[in-house]
C-alpha cells in the first residue's frame, strides 16, 4: 500500500541518523525533490553497487494489482563507510521504502536524502542514507 | 657451447632493453632537476572527503556565482546539458555522468572537476613527486615537485601536466596541458585548451584541507576567478573500488527501466501529497 502522506517516521529517522553532504552521483531533476513518499512492500532483490545501490520492492496496488517499484539509494562505497553492507535487504523483507518519487509517476524512488531510509515493519532502519 | 652463447645473448639483450626502458621513463629527470628537488615542508598526506556543509553550489562548482565569461565561453556554456547547477536538465549528455538512457560516459572529469566527483581522494607524497589518488573511477594525478618545468608543447590530456612547489605550508601546483573535452565543473562550466589550474593547497588544522583553486583561461573567461574546495580528515577509511564502465548495469535497471527518466505522462503525474494527518 501506498502512503503519500508526509513520512513523519521517516523524518525522526533522519534525525536520527545524523546529516551528511547533499552530494549524489546524477543529477536529481527527474525526481520530486519537495516531498517524500513511502511505499510498503516486499523487496525482491537488493543489488549493493556503484554508482548506487538498488532496492526492488513488490507493492501492492490500490487494486490488487502487484507494482514493481525500484529505488536507489548512494554508492556502495559510501553506504559501507555508514555500516550497511550487501546483507543490509534481504529478499522477502517486508520494508516501508522513503524517498523522493519520479516526477513523471513511474514507479521509481530516489533516496538521496537524510531523511530517505529502508525501514523493517517494527520501523527499524535497514538501510539509512549515508553519503 | 651454443646453448650458453644463446643465453648470453639473452642476458646482454635484457640489460640493453631494460636500460633503454629506464632512460625512457625518465626523461625529464636532469641533473638540474634533482638538485632541486623538495622535500615536502607539509603533510598533505592522507584520505580526504568533501566537507562543505551547507553550500549547495559545492555539489556542481568551485563558487556559487557564475564568472563573466568571454562571448566563446558563454556559446560553449549554453550548449552544455549537465546534471547539476543552475541549467541542470533531466536528460544530460554529460561526458562522467549522463542521464541518456544510452550513453555511457565515463570519460574521465578532468581537472579541477575531479575535486567535486562525490568521491573520497587521497594524497600520497614522495621527496619529488606528489600524487593524488581519487576513489572516483581510480583517476590519479602526478604532481612533480622536482624542479621540472612544464614541457614547451605539451600533448593535452584529460588530467593535464601539473608541477608544484612547496611554499612554505602551501604546496602550490600549476597545470596546462589540458584537452578542452571536459567542464571546469559538474555545471557545464567551459573551458579552452588554454586553461592555466593554480592550485594553492594547505593544511590548517590535522584533520582539515583546504585547496584555493584559480582558473585562469583568456579564451573562456573575461578574468581570472578563484574558488575554495574544503576537505576533512577520514584518517580510518581507505579509497576504495570504484569501476565507472561497471555503471551499465544501474543505467539499464535504473535509469532505463524504471521508467522515472522518461518523457512525462501527464495522465500518470501524481498528485501532490495531502498535508500530514495531526
Amino acid at each position: 500500500m501506498k502512503n503519500k502522506l508526509l513520512p513523519l517516521l521517516g523524518v525522526a529517522f533522519g534525525l536520527l541518523m545524523g546529516s551528511g553532504p547533499l552530494f549524489a552521483h546524477h543529477g536529481k531533476g527527474a525526481f520530486d525533490m519537495e516531498n517524500l513518499t513511502i511505499v510498503k512492500g516486499t523487496v525482491t532483490k537488493f543489488e549493493f553497487i556503484n554508482p548506487h545501490a538498488l532496492i526492488y520492492v513488490d507493492v501492492m496496488g490500490d487494486k490488487g494489482n502487484v507494482e514493481h517499484w525500484i529505488a536507489e539509494s548512494s554508492s556502495n562505497n559510501h553506504l559501507s563507510r555508514g555500516g550497511y553492507d550487501k546483507n543490509s535487504l534481504k529478499p522477502g523483507d517486508q520494508v516501508m521504502v522513503t524517498g523522493h518519487r519520479a516526477k513523471n509517476g513511474a514507479h521509481g524512488l530516489e533516496l538521496q536524502c537524510k531523511e530517505c531510509l529502508v525501514a523493517d515493519s517494527q520501523n527499524k532502519v535497514l538501510l539509512g542514507y549515508y553519503f | 657451447m651454443p646453448i650458453r652463447l644463446m643465453g648470453s645473448i639473452h642476458a646482454l639483450a635484457a640489460v640493453l632493453v631494460f636500460s633503454s626502458v629506464l632512460h625512457a621513463q625518465t626523461p625529464e629527470q636532469s641533473g638540474a632537476a634533482k638538485a632541486l628537488t623538495q622535500a615536502p615542508t607539509v603533510d598533505l598526506s592522507g584520505v580526504w572527503e568533501a566537507n562543505m556543509p551547507g553550500m549547495q553550489w559545492a555539489e556542481y562548482s568551485f563558487a556559487p556565482d557564475i564568472p563573466p565569461m568571454t562571448p566563446w565561453g558563454k556559446q560553449r556554456y549554453l550548449a552544455a546539458k549537465p546534471s547539476y547547477g543552475p541549467r541542470a536538465v533531466d536528460h544530460s549528455t554529460d561526458y562522467v555522468n549522463p542521464t541518456t538512457g544510452k550513453d555511457v560516459g565515463c570519460l574521465p572529469p578532468g581537472v579541477p572537476r575531479i575535486y567535486i566527483q562525490p568521491f573520497l581522494f587521497e594524497i600520497v607524497q614522495t621527496p619529488g613527486r606528489v600524487v593524488e589518488l581519487f576513489e572516483f573511477d581510480h583517476h590519479m594525478r602526478q604532481i612533480f615537485t622536482d624542479g621540472r618545468q612544464h614541457p614547451k608543447d605539451p600533448d593535452l590530456t584529460w588530467m593535464g601536466d601539473s608541477i608544484g612547489r612547496y611554499q612554505g605550508d602551501t604546496l602550490v601546483v600549476d597545470t596546462i596541458g589540458l584537452n578542452d573535452k571536459t567542464w571546469i565543473d559538474r555545471g557545464g562550466l567551459p573551458h579552452s585548451d588554454q586553461l592555466h589550474v593554480i592550485e594553492r593547497i594547505r593544511r590548517p588544522s590535522s584533520d582539515a584541507l583546504e585547496i584555493n583553486i584559480t582558473i585562469d583561461d583568456p579564451k573562456a573567461y573575461a578574468k581570472t576567478w578563484s574558488g575554495n574546495r574544503n576537505f576533512k580528515l577520514r584518517p580510518t577509511w581507505n579509497i576504495k573500488e570504484f569501476i565507472c564502465a561497471d555503471n551499465a548495469d544501474y543505467n539499464e535497471e535504473f535509469i532505463n527501466k524504471s521508467g522515472a527518466y522518461s518523457s512525462p505522462n501527464p495522465s500518470k503525474q501524481h498528485a501532490k501529497p495531502a498535508k500530514p494527518n495531526k
